[in-house]
């Protein structure tokens, strides 16, 4: 039991960073994702064209790949070249990553609302902009809540990818422990956080599902 | 005065010609009943009005105020974006499908676009919206969804909500169509009530008894075209047009 309470300290300073990495990434990829699906359908083509070379360069490439380009690689790249950090590394790579999957989920929430929604809207006077805020996106909230849902489950677990930059997440802290003392006690704290997260997680959306349930289409 | 004027409007979508040149004045106050087989173009005709389509060729003019018009080139011109929106607004719009908003309350639907697009202040449009409610018969609906609404309360809200942008022209699209048989009852009688306070509506429709009854002029359109116009005594008891005859002969 002792040896459980002195393994406690670093690991929840792993938690402490696996959670940073987490909500930032959560809070900065939403609205994010939710601007390239408004690009992605933009008559523009230029841009849309754009938006969606994007989407398939982020969802085609793993993750990790990403991860270690934005750290390693970026910095040599001429004129832009930065070095970053190695957090705000993994941040940029994260956001630029779900950006783009929640731009997709955004993007099939948008153009599942009927036609006949629009066309109230524009009859009655309002603007594109009026429509999008005020009729369209609080409908497509509702329906995107689920695949939403997934999507942030995944990222609790995706954080763990971080310890190639040698970040000392929650997996990464555990892992030490278990090598530096040969017992695997680490690993069943390690999950137990995992599962914990996930489950707040499931209530949240689960409370916003509900909420949203005050209406039926 | 005329509210309505329409000069030669042509449509096509893709290649299909739609509308082949259509004409129309319609007077303040005016009920006028557009009737005719389903791909005669009714429909369509109704949306160019309000920009639901856009013209290809053709002239619009609402109050005296052109919307669109032919430029040099014999192409459609519309006026700018914001004078467009100004001109349409005079014009509310009953949709077959409803098009309620799902996820506000029947008041909330109502006073969304004076509050959005007018800038009325809540404690103003709310007052007028349930008087409005109370005229169509569902004021102690008013803080219902619409999911839980019949289509024939349905639809009575969407007029209610249209009236809340105090339009001086109503045009309904086949108001009736979606409701089952026993509902139309409620919705033609708030439609009937507009006319008695001299609207001006224009009604696209399947309900004969409805235009012969309510409508000061009857349209006949078939194949894009104005086949056979007048009053519903002509147009019902002596249609002059073998397609008419045709088309009154199958909706029997």
């Amino acid at each position: 039991m002792e040896k459980i309470i002195t393994m406690m300290g670093p690991m929840l300073d792993g938690v402490n960073v696996t959670l940073q990495m987490f909500f930032i990434t959560l809070v900065l990829s939403l609205p994010l994702g939710l601007l390239l699906s408004l690009a992605r359908i933009s008559k523009y083509k230029p841009l849309s064209f754009l938006v969606e070379t994007y989407i398939w360069l982020m969802r085609g490439t793993p993750l990790m790949l990403q991860l270690l380009f934005v750290y390693y690689a970026l910095p040599l790249v001429p004129y832009i070249g930065i070095k970053l950090p190695d957090f705000s590394a993994a941040i940029l790579a994260f956001v630029l990553n779900y950006a783009a999957y929640f731009a997709e989920i955004f993007r099939g929430g948008i153009q599942s609302i009927e036609r006949g929604q629009y066309e109230a809207s524009k009859v009655l006077g309002m603007t594109y902009v009026q429509t999008m805020r005020r009729i369209v996106l609080p409908q497509v909230l509702k329906r995107v809540v689920p695949p939403i849902s997934n999507e942030t489950i995944t990222l609790v677990k995706d954080t763990s990818l971080i310890y190639v930059l040698a970040m000392n997440d929650l997996l990464r802290t555990a892992r030490t422990i278990v090598q530096r003392e040969f017992d695997m006690t680490p690993f069943i704290i390690a999950g137990a956080f995992y599962l914990a997260m996930t489950l707040v997680l499931t209530w949240g959306f689960n409370k916003l599902e509900e909420r949203y349930a005050a209406y039926d289409e | 005065m005329k509210m309505i004027r329409l000069k030669n409007i042509h449509k096509s979508f893709n290649n299909l010609e739609v509308l082949k040149g259509i004409s129309l004045e319609v007077a303040q106050g005016e009920v006028v009943a557009i009737i005719g087989p389903s791909g005669s173009g009714k429909s369509t005709l109704l949306r160019c009005l309000n920009r639901l389509e856009t013209l290809d060729k053709g002239t619009i003019e609402v109050e005296g105020e052109i919307l669109a018009a032919e430029g040099p080139d014999g192409k459609c011109q519309y006026v700018s974006e914001q004078k467009a929106r100004e001109i349409c607004f005079k014009m509310g719009m009953v949709f077959q499908q409803f098009n309620l908003f799902p996820h506000m309350t029947v008041l909330d639907n109502i006073i969304e676009a004076p509050m959005l697009v007018k800038g009325i202040k809540k404690e103003v449009i709310i007052p007028e919206a349930e008087e409005l409610l109370k005229k169509v018969g569902l004021f102690e609906k008013k803080n219902s969804y619409p999911s839980r609404l019949s289509g024939g309360q349905k639809q009575r809200v969407a007029i209610a909500r249209a009236l809340a942008m105090k339009p001086d022209i109503m045009l309904f699209d086949e108001p009736t169509s979606a409701l089952d048989p026993e509902l139309t009852g409620e919705v033609l009688k708030a439609m009937r009530q507009l006319a008695l306070e001299h609207m001006t509506m224009i009604v696209v429709t399947h309900e004969m008894a409805f235009a012969r009854e309510v409508a000061q002029r009857v349209i006949f359109m078939d194949d894009g075209d104005i086949v056979e116009e007048g009053t519903p005594e002509q147009i019902f008891n002596n249609p002059q047009h073998v397609r008419t005859q045709a088309f009154l002969k199958s909706m029997l």
